[in-house]
């Protein structure tokens, strides 16, 4: 729900910003948002796998698990399963109440249907970070503080304000945020329309996260599982 | 005639002394356990410097009220920080009463009073170290007080203000619910009313019903009130309203909070 709130606030405040020169040509701030709300809206539930695979470390469900004959990957694909699952179901309510509110996407259904992959390869991308700091911690406060560093990430991108439009040190956080090379070519392909470029890089840039991340996640369990 | 004398000022003083042993355990906390305050400070400090960098062009727009977005936005992530400060000293009564402490706390002789005031001077004490944080951030950041050192008072007036009715909103919950779990309410509505007031843009940038809605928020005159200092001078026309709202806001939560705790203890 907040962010859709913040999107109708922002739609309703920000009437005179899209003017300022500089600013994307769109019909409504409601556009410009879209990709934002999608990103907060999946990404505040995407510590969610951290969190559970950490209750169970420290419930010592986990130990019983491990003491099953079955492959390891699975206690961690499963819970991105889950979060993957719960993402795309978000992503493609967040764009069905958009659309019903006047957004428009440029790109069309196929643009939307990227909208969704790239917000569910996030998902995974802060999914594998919070499986991994639960590992390595076991502790469910610990995941959970990965929260502001996602609030923050958002704030700090692309994904409320065009980054021509910011100055200063926070510009160039801005431009070297990750968040923000994803929001980026999403927003492209709803304000512009269909780019196989940009296709590309909103989807290239979070499954190389995900990948990176996951990663880590199995490494920390591999290492946690040989050295018990 | 005079034993009676004795007898109400004794009565006050017990429930000073209780207020203040409230308040006092409290602020103890937090110099026992300085991670307690990490949260209520990071989150406006956070809030400060994205909305300062995000939304600096803003200034641009004609009509925004100030050349200087800190001046702006500074106000509000002091706010936001106290009602997070409101909500966090509501949420050690949720500890409390999950422990066991609220029970013996509830077994001592003489008014409850004392119990809401306590905790409700602990948050608006609390309040005043996100607003110090935000200001010194802003001030690096290049804050100016066009309307001098009164400015600062408005601001901590203010924030204290709002750190106590969140705090005593979040107590009524508690009183009710009796869960930590139930404080993410008084969360989402105080930063639901906070977003819907005119903490990022003036009232004449809105428009349809957040124009409406930010015009009937109380927490739209508080914010008038707190940030006159830093957009030009104090006037009375701008502090009054404000500090109604405040009274109000405090009034009303004040009477949920003691109705509720009335029902706790019988």
């Amino acid at each position: 729900m907040f962010p859709l709130l913040l999107a109708a606030v922002y739609t309703h405040q920000f009437t005179r910003v899209i003017l300022l020169p500089g600013f994307p040509a769109v019909d409504s701030f409601l556009d410009f948002v879209l990709p934002a709300s999608l990103v907060q809206s999946v990404s505040f539930g995407a510590t969610e796998a951290g969190t559970e695979l950490a209750r169970d470390i420290e419930n010592g469900f986990f130990d019983r698990l491990r003491a099953s004959p079955c492959m390891r990957l699975p206690l961690l694909l499963g819970r991105l399963g889950g979060a993957v699952v719960v993402a795309a179901v978000k992503g493609v309510l967040i764009i069905a109440i958009f659309l019903l509110f006047g957004a428009e996407i440029a790109g069309g259904p196929a643009a939307a249907v990227v909208l969704v992959v790239a917000a569910v390869l996030l998902v995974i991308a802060i999914g594998g970070l919070g499986q991994m700091l639960a590992i390595f911690t076991g502790s469910q406060e610990a995941v959970n503080a990965t929260f502001p560093l996602v609030f923050t990430s958002i704030f700090m991108s692309s994904a409320f304000f065009p980054t021509n439009l910011m100055s200063g040190w926070f510009r160039e956080v801005a431009e070297a945020n990750p968040v923000t090379w994803i929001i980026d070519p999403v927003r492209r392909l709803i304000l512009e329309g269909w780019s196989w470029a940009d296709v590309g890089q909103a989807l290239v840039v979070p499954l190389v996260i995900s990948v990176a991340t996951v990663t880590m996640a199995v490494v920390a369990l591999n290492r946690k599982l040989s050295s018990s | 005639m005079s034993a009676v004398t004795v007898d109400h000022s004794t009565d006050l003083r017990f429930a000073g002394m209780v207020a203040s042993a409230i308040c006092g355990r409290g602020m103890r906390r937090i110099v026992a356990r300085p991670t307690l305050i990490m949260p209520v400070l990071l989150m406006p400090l956070i809030f400060v410097v994205s909305f300062t960098g995000a939304f600096g062009s803003l200034t641009r727009v004609e009509g925004y009220g100030t050349d200087n977005v800190f001046n702006w936005m500074a106000v509000y992530a002091a706010m936001q920080g106290a009602v997070f400060a409101g909500v966090g000293g509501a949420s050690t009564t949720a500890e409390d009463i999950e422990n066991g402490f609220f029970d013996r706390l509830l077994l001592t002789p003489g008014s409850r009073v004392p119990i809401l005031v306590g905790t409700m001077a602990y948050s608006a004490l609390r309040s005043t170290i996100p607003t110090t944080g935000v200001l010194l951030v802003s001030a690096l950041g290049g804050l100016r007080l066009p309307g001098g050192p009164l400015a600062l008072v408005t601001v901590y007036v203010a924030t204290a203000g709002m750190a106590s009715a969140f705090c005593l909103l979040g107590l009524a919950v508690v009183y009710r619910f009796r869960t930590m779990r139930s404080m993410i309410l008084i969360q989402v509505c105080g930063f639901s009313l906070m977003f819907l007031s005119t903490g990022q843009v003036p009232l004449h940038f809105m428009n349809g019903w957040l124009h409406t809605v930010a015009r009937v928020n109380p927490v739209t005159n508080v914010l008038r009130f707190a940030r006159q200092g830093f957009l030009g001078d104090l006037t009375w026309s701008m502090t009054w309203p404000g500090l109604v709202a405040l009274g109000a806001m405090v009034a009303v939560a004040g009477s949920l909070a003691a109705h509720q705790l009335r029902r706790l203890a019988a």
